[in-house]
């Protein structure tokens, strides 16, 4: 099968993560070109500026018509709907109860990048932001998150909207899971555990550095 | 020792793991395959890691590390993946606190008569929720008295686990509709700013 689109891609990132893992889970093959983020700032290179004027990764391409992407969100919406139509159970945009509740979920899930990646890439790779003030962020948005997952669970639900999941879940999931790195256990989230145990629990499921897969399913 | 409660029985179904804290002893508790509760000392005996990174493997809990096992029955290593041949000796094994569930909670305790049951909760209630409050016992349990919950009967138990934090677990009345039990899930986001601040 020829690939979908071209995605310039750096292991370590979660937000590239998204698309590698959405990738996963359709089985839909794609390009990879691999970005020296760091120590390199590959993504802020010319060639790469030209590309993404913000400077930012992942950047996806697509291979039919050739569209450039720089946002996770754009690039999750482009997938679903490329591997299943409007009908994609990944993406119900125009379904009057989930639409909305999806986009909802897709905002949240850009609001974690800029509060608990920040605060772990200040761990991690000691980026020169306010690392205390990220990681406050950070869980505030966890606390949000696990109110939102109590209410679905008291509702009989397991996903961010809906019976099946959304790339709402795909949005949140990488830095909800990659919150240990920046110092933000899961110990006091239940609701958020289930969830990641269940995200991690779908057919096709891609692992990253940091984020194990479920041995016990082998 | 006192029996703390630790979470919810619907928190770890089979096949989970969790960390939590016992009278500031870090353990780990989880449930094996079949449905055994155990509750050890969050260490391996190995090289220390925290076993609540670790997986369920049928009735054994596998460390994260280097994968060496021990059964939920007295917490003796099992399965050592570098030595397969080797039976490890019952010498190597887990510290294994007593633990016990009742209506749908989850308690631990370090040590005790054993046939000390924990405390019974009060009929007609239900599990809500467990959540961290950065705040000690008394704080909180002030802090939730001043704001009394109108819409249905909370029971609220707590589990002190660092000077400054506790765990608190959170019953309601059994006869709660959805709509109750969310808003009482946003009375305990509420509880927490008021005692937070
Ligand atoms: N709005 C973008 C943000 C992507 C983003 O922030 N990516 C990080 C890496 S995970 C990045 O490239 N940061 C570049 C920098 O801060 O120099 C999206 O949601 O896709
Ligand atoms: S530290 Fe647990 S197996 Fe080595």
């Amino acid at each position: 099968m020829s690939a979908a689109f071209t995605l310039y891609d750096y292991v370590l990132s979660g937000n590239c993560y998204k698309i590698r893992l959405f990738a996963s889970l359709l089985a839909m093959p794609y390009q990879s070109v691999a970005i020296d983020f760091y120590p390199g700032y590959e993504h802020r290179s010319e060639r790469m500026l030209s590309l993404n004027p913000a400077g930012t990764l992942p950047v996806m391409v697509t291979s039919a018509g050739g569209q450039v992407l720089t946002e996770t969100n754009a690039m999750l919406a482009w997938m679903a709907l490329h591997d299943g139509g409007a009908q994609t159970p990944w993406f119900p945009a125009v379904d009057p109860a989930l639409g909305p509740q999806v986009q909802q979920g897709l905002a949240f899930g850009a609001g974690l990048t800029d509060s608990i990646g920040l605060a772990r890439l200040h761990a991690m790779l000691d980026w020169p932001v306010d690392g205390e003030a990220a990681k406050r962020a950070g869980l505030k948005h966890l606390r949000a998150l696990e109110l939102h997952l109590t209410d679905r669970q008291i509702d009989g639900g397991l996903w961010w909207a809906g019976a099946h999941p959304t790339i709402a879940d795909l949005a949140c999931f990488p830095y909800v899971a990659l919150s240990p790195d920046a110092g933000l256990e899961h110990d006091g989230f239940p609701a958020i555990r289930r969830w990641l145990y269940a995200v991690r629990s779908l057919p096709g499921f891609a692992t990253m550095p940091g984020i194990h897969p479920l041995h016990e399913l082998r | 020792m006192t029996w703390r409660p630790v979470g919810l029985t619907r928190d770890v179904p089979a096949g989970r793991v969790m960390r939590a804290w016992v009278d500031g002893q870090d353990a780990v508790v989880w449930r094996s395959t079949r449905g055994v509760l155990s509750a050890w000392d969050n260490r391996c005996p190995h090289r220390g890691m925290a076993l609540s990174h670790g997986f369920v493997r049928g009735e054994d809990l596998a460390c994260l590390y280097h994968g060496w096992h021990y059964g939920a029955e007295g917490g003796v290593c099992s399965l050592i993946p570098s030595h397969p041949d080797l039976t490890p000796p019952d010498t190597i094994k887990t510290r294994a606190f007593q633990s016990a569930e009742s209506d749908g909670v989850i308690w631990v305790r370090l040590e005790g008569s054993p046939d000390l049951a924990p405390p019974a909760i009060a009929p007609g209630l239900d599990p809500l929720r467990s959540f961290e409050i950065r705040a000690r016992e008394g704080d909180i349990a002030h802090g939730a008295a001043a704001k009394p919950f109108e819409p249905a009967i909370l029971s609220l138990l707590f589990n002190p686990i660092a000077h400054d934090r506790t765990l608190v677990t959170v019953l309601i009345d059994a006869q709660a509709t959805s709509d109750q039990r969310k808003l009482a899930s946003r009375w305990c986001e509420d509880v927490r700013r008021e005692v937070e601040a």
